[in-house]
């Protein structure tokens, strides 16, 4: 549970991302595929070497999903119940894959804000994808 | 070819030759410690660990950090042999310290993010491949002697 000013915090990130989503969400997923190429293998219909274009459509889609997990921090259950259904019916990502996501997103805030992105709101926006994390693979069984 | 392709290690020493290792190590340590408020139960005779500032600003923090990456940046000098270079402090984290490997997994991550502070636009996605691999290779030699 995140507590007043953890989620305050993690307003203040979001607020540095909105609308830029697609251009974070590719950068997000290029990291990912860069630095953990196995990761790829959830993304057979992007091809061996995703192309600009479909990183900024994926990854627009993934920021997106976590903008609205941002709105509703206190009920993230009813919020992505529909993307946990997903992931557990349709996309089984093991959930092994989720820090190197989160570890992605860290290091994709850190290069792009730089001073901006205090130690206060990388914990609170860790503590918070972890949570999301939990939310998007609890349904698996 | 060794644990880095020739790319990877021009990659990783042009970078590591512009860090302040002093002073990151204590960011890294810092940081790992306010993310991964855990890892504080290693730290208990540090005094003051009650809030981010405090911890970013103990000196007892920044004195051990800067031990710690000044270790990390002599087994960079090894990169082909980081089981080697490391053997002696593995097996002083196992019996003397008690330190869970997965700690040094965190610190790994924690000091890739620190770096892409420092480094911004310049620690692209090829810069932080390199140094996802060496971090993870330095957890991994670290924890090759436990028993």
């Amino acid at each position: 549970m995140l507590s007043a000013q953890e989620r305050a915090h993690v307003a203040q990130v979001w607020d540095l991302i909105a609308g830029h989503e697609a251009a974070f969400g590719a950068e997000l997923l290029l990291r990912l595929f860069t630095v953990y190429p196995s990761t790829k293998t959830y993304f057979k219909h992007l091809g061996v070497c995703p192309d600009e274009a479909q990183l900024l459509t994926h990854g627009q889609r993934v920021l997106e999903a976590v903008g609205v997990a941002v709105q509703h921090t206190d009920h993230l259950r009813a919020a992505l119940s529909p993307l946990a259904d997903l992931h557990a019916q349709v996309l089984r990502v093991d959930p092994a894959n989720f820090p190197q996501l989160i570890q992605c997103f860290h290091v994709m805030l850190a290069s792009h804000l730089q001073g901006e992105f205090t130690v206060q709101m990388q914990a609170a926006w860790d503590k918070f994808l972890t949570e999301v994390a939990v939310v998007l693979t609890e349904k698996y069984r | 070819m060794g644990f880095l392709t020739a790319e990877e290690k021009g990659l990783v020493n042009g970078l590591w030759g512009k860090v302040n290792v002093d002073e990151v190590g204590g960011e890294a340590l810092g940081r790992l410690l306010v993310v991964y408020p855990w890892t504080q139960r290693f730290f208990q005779s540090f005094g003051d660990l009650s809030s981010a500032d405090a911890i970013m600003g103990n000196s007892k923090v920044k004195a051990h950090g800067k031990k710690v990456l000044n270790s990390f940046s002599d087994g960079l000098k090894n990169i082909d042999d980081l089981k080697g270079a490391f053997a002696k402090l593995s097996e002083l984290h196992c019996d003397k310290l008690h330190v869970d490997p997965e700690n040094f997994r965190l610190l790994g991550n924690v000091l890739v993010c620190v770096l892409a502070h420092h480094f911004g636009h310049e620690f692209n996605p090829q810069v932080q491949a390199a140094f996802q691999k060496v971090v993870a290779g330095v957890a991994s030699a670290l924890a090759h002697r436990y028993h």
